[in-house]
């Protein structure tokens, strides 16, 4: 096996350096990880390596292959594009980011995994023993729209490493995954380790980075901020940047007191609901008191948000019944969703959705700006679109549009579960300080244990 | 910058040539005002700066009797795809925001008079129009709303069970609102489109029965019952079959020019 | 077939079964409305073409009503209406007096010849076009197909027939402009039905090209190592054909609309010509026989592509 070598990686539009010049070393059995947040240049790291930059965009420097044995390598400008397309499959393969999307929905999964065996004869027979590996024997004849998405985070992966691809490239492979899958991927990239071939991951998520171990490299805006072993890096980073990132992780947030609970304010008994075949609970019970800071744990289509709605009246339970407080508006139950962008009218801007909720409550401008300058929000993003602002900030918003209405209870599902580490810290931390001002309950939802350990006083798992 | 100056130029040229032909329609009537008067004695006669494009063979003024059919299709499609898409539209709506019953039955409804093709629609209708523009104009409509209610209700049902119209509903806000927030602004581009779609086939319908003679009844002019009757002289006056055909495919072509083009990439 | 895609049949099977059924009740209300609408007297019409417009009197007119029932309130008369055409009994044409069901047969065989060459040829046309233009998106095939596809949707199917027929029948002298019965008399029908969808089907397989080699699958299945022509034979053909027989509704439609017009022009004895004829003399019988036809025609080919998207995609056709 050799190592991959990479010296003076740089991508520039025009004479704009995008990505500054930077070298790695690629060694077989040993990870790489780039660890950063969004606009950092990590994706056009992966990019420039691939050799699938968008149009207007090139990438300088040049890899080489050290082969030990013939004591000759192979060096490849980057600059073109297509001498690295040759190599796709042989040396490079690249773990799709949406697995779902990325699988033909017209073809089988078995012809999917086996179309990639570069050797003699069919891959049939490989791609029937990779799948077995993965515990996917019996999802060998179904078609991708059968599977869940842990199952098709499973295909991708034998697909892509069939051919014996000596370099994998993972780009935010733990995007979206709950607790379970993540598991599963660590497993899958630790097993590619074992094998003796090289793993670059890109991500922001830290506990992948260190489950991975081997090497670290830390980025941010197109540079590269600290490189080096990841035991050292993740435990005693040197510098300022890195020091931030990890102290963004939830397990290194200061555990503060939660407020007392007050007089009941909402009671679930004997909660039930299916979907078709599946019954995903029975027999909930729960009760959330007022200023209450309560947490819901569950992996991924266990129907938290489900049983979260039903709570708020949003869907009817199969059995069992909601009992809410009397005597509280109607809009005293609100909603936090997870991605901010589908939670607002897509063209309308900020400040007309605002000022409709301003007047349908009657209160002044004013209160508006005050909650403007306490969450750090300029008021000219108000003149924008929805999808014209950035996550967090989005999201820091529509907590603004259920603040302006005094709820009693705010049901937050998975609300920063697309945002960055630094980016969810802030969000967290506003909630919390706003909720507590204004002494309103909380339920999260989330499949984050350490999350939900530091921003509620209860967790329920379901 | 206006619509027009922002646009690519094969929009830009669509603009021109339905303001060309809007323009020919208005302002045409008021210089040739006599669509009408025959007078058998100047028969076929060539074109004159008085006439410019002559006289057809009953001895009226062609550019009077091409303008007037060019204000008359125009009308009156423009009437027929405005009521369909009203109609369609309302339907839609009500048929994504009420489900069951409502739903089911404006589904099966629309699904039927789907599997007539428009023209055959138009085609009974005109027979029992006998020329007269009441009749025609509701079979046109007729034929055309269920595009837009099928649109309508397929965006609708998307856009209710929609995140943002769950939040403003938590949020306090009634029907009112959700319509003019949420479902207006995400229809009207799509139901511009299709206007022009309409507004095409409209024009179409209503020149190919006039072309069949089953359509509006001469002596009132058409784009397409002109075009018949010029059939028989093409050897002698060719611009009597060429002008209706150039002011037809004038129209179309804006129409289908003025849609915007998928992105090339 | 496993249980999704039977249940996929069953209702595909029902739902088209049901359209049928409704949109015969539309055709025949509607006829039952031309007749109401009618002026003169409907017995004496009938009557008239039976023996002949100068035998007949009152008397004979009469003994129709009273044998047709032409006297009762509306509302039987319909339901009467509607129970003969439940048990296809469609009548005999008020021109001819021939049985409607004869006459139509005898026409349906020149149409089905008519639509499926004028298919092909467009098939042929478009789909080349189409695909040359998808995968080289703003080269000169592109810019082509584009100026094709535009030209044809401006010019409707009775002026791309004229034109035509002014070309190549007036000023060539290629082909013979109207009739039926030399081979020649084909040619001229089917070019300018066959063309004018051919722009459409142009520009409906470029979309789709577009949209498939874009895909997520289509640039992983590139990533494996796989040749750019074995990604494309593999996943590109199969989802192509996906998109493009879904919008095969939307031209079977211009088809239908075409075939009447282009028989018309050229006087091809299809069932589109006697339907036009049919409207022109007032004949409601084999106005609701040819009318009737042409959306069966419409509904079994709709159902055909339904369960062509089904073989093709295992999710089955999306539903509405």
């Amino acid at each position: 096996m050799s190592t991959i070598h990479l010296h003076g990686l740089a991508v520039y539009q025009q004479q704009r350096c995008l990505l500054n010049p930077l070298d790695l070393d690629l060694h077989p059995g040993e990870a790489l990880t780039v660890l950063g947040e969004s606009g950092s240049g990590k994706s056009l790291l992966a990019q420039a390596i691939m050799g699938t930059l968008p149009a207007g965009l090139r990438a300088e420097g040049e890899l080489s292959t050290e082969d030990e044995l013939r004591h000759h390598g192979r060096h490849y400008p980057l600059h073109d594009a297509a001498n690295r397309r040759q190599l796709w499959g042989e040396l490079l393969a690249i773990l799709p980011q949406e697995p779902v999307t990325a699988l033909d929905p017209t073809m089988r999964v078995l012809p999917q995994v086996a179309e990639g065996w570069r050797k003699p004869g069919s891959g049939q027979d490989a791609a029937r023993h990779s799948l077995a590996q993965l515990g996917l024997q019996t999802a060998q004849r179904h078609y991708p729209h059968q599977l869940s998405g842990g199952m098709a985070q499973r295909v991708a992966f034998a697909a892509a490493t069939l051919g014996g691809a000596r370099v994998l490239l993972a780009d935010e492979p733990s995007k979206g995954l709950d607790g379970g899958a993540c598991d599963t991927l660590r497993q899958l990239l630790q097993q590619h380790l074992a094998n003796g071939q090289c793993l670059l991951t890109i991500t922001h998520d830290i506990a992948l980075a260190r489950a991975l171990g081997g090497q670290v490299l830390v980025m941010r805006g197109g540079e590269v901020v600290e490189q080096g072993p990841a035991s050292r890096i993740l435990s005693r980073p040197a510098h300022p940047y890195t020091q931030q990132l990890l102290a963004a992780e939830p397990q290194a947030w200061p555990t503060i007191a939660h407020p007392a609970a007050g007089d009941w304010l909402l009671q679930g008994r004997g909660l039930a609901k299916a979907y078709g075949k599946q019954q995903l609970f029975r027999d909930i019970d729960i009760d959330i008191a007022a200023g209450e800071r309560v947490a819901l744990l569950a992996d991924s289509g266990a129907g938290k948000s489900t049983l979260g709605n039903m709570l708020l009246g949003l869907t009817a339970p199969d059995h069992g019944s909601v009992r809410r407080r009397d005597g509280l508006p109607r809009t005293a139950w609100q909603k936090l969703y997870q991605d901010p962008v589908q939670a607002f009218a897509p063209r309308v801007t900020l400040h007309t959705a605002l000022h409709d909720v301003l007047k349908r409550c009657g209160q002044p401008w004013s209160s508006l700006e005050a909650l403007l300058a306490r969450l750090r929000l300029s008021p000219a993003l108000l003149q924008r679109l929805p999808s014209q602002v950035s996550g967090g900030e989005l999201q820091r918003l529509a907590l603004i549009r259920t603040l302006l209405l005094q709820p009693a209870l705010l049901f937050a599902d998975e609300p920063t579960s697309r945002l960055d580490p630094v980016t969810q810290r802030d969000t967290m931390h506003c909630l919390r300080d706003e909720l507590g001002r204004i002494g309103c309950a909380l339920l999260l939802v989330t499949h984050d244990v350490a999350l939900a350990g530091k921003s509620s006083a209860r967790q329920i798992r379901l | 910058m206006t619509p027009f100056t922002s646009c690519a130029w094969p929009q830009r040229l669509g603009y021109l040539l339905l303001a060309a032909v809007l323009l020919f329609a208005l302002a045409g009537p008021l210089l040739w005002p006599d669509y009408a008067g025959q007078q058998l004695m100047r028969f076929l006669e060539p074109a004159s700066l008085a006439e410019p494009l002559g006289r057809d063979q009953l001895g009226r003024s062609v550019i009077a009797r091409l303008a007037s059919a060019a204000r008359l299709s125009l009308w009156l499609a423009s009437l027929c795809v405005l009521s369909a898409a009203l109609l369609g539209c309302l339907l839609g709506v009500l048929s994504a925001w009420r489900g069951g019953w409502t739903d089911t039955l404006l589904r099966g409804i629309a699904d039927g008079v789907l599997a007539l093709p428009g023209l055959l629609i138009v085609l009974i209708f005109s027979a029992m129009a006998q020329g007269g523009f009441l009749t025609l104009y509701l079979g046109l409509a007729l034929a055309q709303w269920v595009e837009y209610f099928r649109m309508t209700r397929a965006r609708s049902r998307l856009l209710l069970a929609s995140p943002h119209v769950e939040a403003s509903r938590l949020l306090g806000f009634g029907p009112a609102h959700i319509v003019r927030r949420h479902l207006w602004p995400e229809l009207a581009p799509m139901l511009l489109t299709m206007m022009s779609f309409g507004l095409a086939t409209a024009i179409l319908a209503l020149s190919t029965l006039g072309f069949v003679g089953v359509g509006i009844q001469p002596p009132t002019p058409e784009l397409g019952l002109i075009m018949t009757e010029a059939l028989p002289h093409y050897s002698e006056a060719p611009q009597l079959l060429l002008a209706p055909v150039a002011v037809l495919a004038a129209t179309l072509a804006a129409l289908v020019l003025l849609r915007p083009l998928e992105a090339t990439r | 077939m496993d249980s999704a895609r039977q249940r996929a049949l069953a209702r595909i099977c029902g739902q088209r079964l049901l359209q049928a059924a409704i949109v015969s009740l539309l055709v025949a209300a509607l006829c039952f409305l031309l007749v109401q609408q009618l002026p003169g007297d409907m017995a004496f019409r009938i009557a008239a073409g039976r023996y002949g417009y100068d035998y007949v009197d009152a008397a004979a007119a009469d003994a129709v009503r009273q044998e047709l029932g032409l006297a009762r309130p509306a509302w039987q008369q319909f339901a009467g209406w509607l129970g003969q055409l439940a048990q296809l009994q469609l009548g005999q044409s008020l021109v001819t007096g021939g049985a409607v069901l004869a006459e139509i047969a005898h026409h349906l065989g020149a149409t089905v010849q008519l639509a499926a060459t004028s298919v092909a040829l467009a098939l042929g046309v478009g789909l080349p076009l189409g695909l040359a233009s998808g995968l080289r998106p703003g080269g000169w095939a592109d810019r082509l197909t584009l100026a094709y596809s535009v030209l044809l949707r401006a010019l409707p199917p009775f002026l791309l027939g004229l034109m035509l027929m002014l070309a190549l029948s007036v000023q060539l002298g290629w082909a013979p402009a109207a009739g039926h019965g030399e081979g020649g008399n084909l040619l001229l029908p089917v070019l300018t039905l066959g063309l004018g969808l051919s722009g459409l089907t142009a520009r409906i397989v470029r979309d789709s090209v577009l949209a498939v080699v874009q895909a997520d699958y289509y640039r992983f299945a590139r990533s494996k190592g796989l040749a750019p022509w074995r990604v494309f034979l593999r996943h590109g053909l199969r989802n192509i054909g996906v998109t493009v027989v879904a919008y095969a509704g939307v031209q079977l439609i211009l088809l239908i609309e075409g075939v009447v017009v282009v028989e018309s022009l050229f006087a091809w004895p299809g069932i589109g010509h006697a339907l036009v004829h049919a409207i022109f003399w007032r004949d409601v019988p084999m106005i609701q026989g040819c009318t009737l036809l042409l959306a069966w025609l419409f509904v079994l080919m709709n159902t055909a592509t339904d369960l062509l998207c089904l073989a093709i995609d295992p999710r089955g056709p999306a539903e509405s």
